[in-house]
């Protein structure tokens, strides 16, 4: 194998197939070393969480990747290329200045029209003082009822923008809750106040590409009329032909009430699970 | 509507279909008794040695050798698809890439496992690399084969890593991302690997001076069952991918890909099945007219001990060589399900046929005048242990159907609602 170890001939044949087989072994041993190396500074450079999520995002199904212009009846039909990070679309500019159209009857479900919605079913509330809340959205509420449990962030945490911002528990089911911002979290409300994290965002909330990327206005409409109607087809009740209600009101809790759907689906639709 | 008693659907890709996790569970059942009889069986052979099996110093390559050498050459299917997708740039056969790097650990882990318990004494494996014979065709088999188990095994992991729950982990996931960027160099190391270890294989043979129903002439130090191992591998390696995928699809009851992709794998099979049957053609009228007789043996030597008579040249050349390249090369015959199916069968039954035939027949004949006609039936160790590698490679292939993306999402998954 190496000079000095007994068999090793220093002939012609021997060093070449020796060469021959080091040099495969060495390709071998580099592309695996540079692909752990590059990994490691995607994590460094912080491209990790953004490849991680636009991973993620590619393996959503085409349904929950409509673009916010297409919910909010700017354009027919439109699929988000970009991962949902409008702040770098290049198309957003020139749909978002075309009329709504969208569907604007009731849902029955609230929302505040001074809150941002992330696709993840969260909301952002500014304040004067340049932090920001976060909160569970009314349809996620609907679903989840009282969790079981909940793990929300450590004060001072740094929380990225389309990872895990908490985690909750419910009928044996991890629920992992998007962050619809990123940035250090500086409070967090428990079970009374209605699980939430107070945070202060790493961008400037003055500049006005910070909170582009979510929902507002007639885009949340939109999007919860469909994701209501999505609701629907998925929790019918077994061989029941797909129909879709005409009015009624979501019950709290849902996933008591129907414990026998299919709620791994239902979540992770939801929750933007792949 | 899942259920949530005993259930795996988590595991699973959204959008896939399953059958449940008993009848999963039943299904691997009587794979994994097997399996354990097989690890039983080859840890009566290291333990007790190859007095285990019926393998003697004449007949030193049994079963083992003979199976190992069929499923190397099937396995070939997974460095070609390989090779046609990344450095050919053929896209039309990625459908099927991720199923054939299954397949090609498979057999190649299987062929390794199966080495080992034959050459025995696994604690001084390491012998070979530390003070390897170079002129050996076995030292480069050893080198390569174990290289390229090296190769598929990464070449895995990206597909293992696209696990539903797996995927989850970020470092998991980048991990995959920049591995896959470097996959077609793998692909490429694959390549060269398996081309010499497939013709090392063949040169093994065809430089047994001593046996003469097996020894070639050909180029350099390369007898020409060197080439004709590459041919042949390369050949039959699409037919057996092309037929496990139709397996796959009948027993799921699914359509996994395209019709298309079946025709490509077709073509490329026959066609290259017929460059090695026009090639194993010429090598053998060479060697009937002047390689054996210059050793001193006229061919019809070989051919009288039953059941090796000249039907089984004629079956291994004409009848799962010529009549299946005619039939997977044409696209009428290519179009019938039935017919692509058989040729199939049939290519990979010539390809095993050949391995028997130049590992039984070459040590069953007779070669010096006291010799006589040799006779060997493997032992139960020796069944054994190589169905635990058939039940291994059954249960590595389910499992990996069950919970990594094998084949392109199904049609639908877009769809918001399961099943519909």
């Amino acid at each position: 194998m190496f000079p000095g170890i007994d068999g090793f001939h220093w002939s012609f044949g021997h060093v070449v197939f020796l060469s021959l087989f080091f040099a495969v072994v060495l390709t071998i041993l580099v592309t695996i070393a540079s692909s752990a190396w590059r990994a490691t500074q995607d994590f460094r450079n912080h491209r990790a969480i953004d490849l991680w999520w636009r991973s993620q995002f590619a393996e959503l199904p085409l349904a929950d990747r409509r673009c916010r212009h297409e919910l909010a009846g700017r354009v027919i039909s439109r699929t988000c290329d970009n991962a949902f990070d409008c702040r770098h679309c290049d198309k957003y500019s020139q749909f978002a200045v075309l009329p709504s159209t969208g569907n604007v009857s009731s849902t029955g479900l609230e929302y505040w029209r001074d809150r941002y919605y992330h696709r993840g079913h969260t909301w952002v509330e500014t304040a004067q003082d340049g932090t920001v809340t976060v909160g569970l959205d009314e349809l996620a509420d609907h679903l989840v009822g009282t969790p079981d449990s909940v793990a929300l962030p450590e004060v001072g945490e740094e929380v990225e923008l389309n990872q895990t911002a908490w985690r909750m528990n419910k009928n044996g089911r991890e629920i992992r809750v998007r962050a619809p911002i990123e940035g250090t979290v500086l409070a967090i409300g428990g079970a009374q106040e209605g699980w939430y994290l107070k945070m202060r965002p790493r961008l400037d909330l003055r500049e006005p590409g910070t909170l582009r990327h979510l929902l507002r206005g007639p885009e949340v409409q939109g999007w919860f009329t469909r994701e209501l109607e999505r609701l629907q087809l998925q929790l019918r009740a077994p061989s029941t032909p797909a129909a879709l209600a005409d009015g009624g009101v979501l019950l709290p809790d849902l996933m008591n009430v129907l414990p026998e759907a299919d709620w791994d689906t239902v979540l992770a639709d939801t929750f933007l699970e792949a | 509507m899942a259920s949530t008693a005993l259930s795996d659907a988590r595991w699973i890709d959204r959008g896939e279909e399953r059958t449940s996790l008993p009848r999963f569970l039943l299904w691997l059942s009587p794979w994994a008794l097997l399996l354990a009889v097989g690890v039983y069986a080859s840890g009566l052979c290291l333990y007790y040695g190859l007095n285990q099996t019926n393998m003697d110093n004449r007949f030193a390559f049994g079963l083992w050798i003979f199976l190992d050498l069929g499923i190397i050459a099937l396995g070939a299917g997974a460095f070609f698809t390989g090779f046609l997708v990344y450095i050919l740039k053929r896209a039309e056969l990625k459908p099927i890439l991720n199923t054939a790097v299954v397949v090609g650990l498979i057999c190649y882990s299987g062929a390794v496992a199966i080495l080992m318990i034959d050459v025995g004494q696994p604690l001084r494996a390491w012998f070979t690399f530390w003070h390897p014979n170079t002129h050996s065709m076995l030292t480069e088999v050893t080198f390569c084969i174990s290289c390229y188990l090296l190769v598929l095994s990464l070449e895995y992991i990206p597909i293992l890593l696209r696990n539903r729950q797996l995927r989850r982990i970020p470092s998991f996931l980048v991990f995959e991302h920049q591995l896959h960027k470097v996959v077609p160099v793998l692909a490429a190391v694959g390549t060269l690997l398996s081309f010499f270890h497939q013709g090392s294989l063949g040169g093994l043979y065809g430089v047994l001076r001593g046996r003469p129903f097996a020894f070639r002439s050909g180029v350099l130090i390369w007898p020409s069952t060197f080439f004709l191992f590459i041919l042949s591998a390369i050949a039959s390696g699409p037919s057996f991918l092309l037929l496990i995928t139709a397996i796959v699809e009948k027993v799921t009851g699914r359509k996994l890909v395209a019709e298309e992709v079946y025709r490509r794998l077709a073509f490329i099979s026959g066609v290259l099945l017929a460059t090695y049957v026009a090639a194993k053609s010429i090598d053998t009228l060479i060697w009937l007219n002047y390689t054996s007789p210059a050793a001193g043996f006229a061919p019809w030597q070989y051919y009288q001990h039953k059941p090796f008579g000249t039907p089984i040249l004629f079956g291994e050349i004409v009848l799962f060589g010529l009549v299946p390249a005619l039939l997977l090369t044409f696209r009428k015959t290519a179009s019938s399900r039935g017919l692509l199916l058989t040729a199939a069968a049939m290519a990979c039954t010539g390809v095993l046929l050949n391995r028997f035939v130049l590992t039984v027949q070459t040590l069953a004949v007779p070669t010096l005048p006291f010799d006589e006609f040799l006779h060997y039936t493997p032992s139960w160790q020796e069944v054994a242990s190589f169905a635990g590698v058939i039940a291994y490679g059954v249960i590595l292939y389910s499992l990996s159907y069950r919970y990594l993306p094998l084949f392109p999402p199904r049609q639908g998954k877009d769809s918001h609602v399961s099943g519909n």
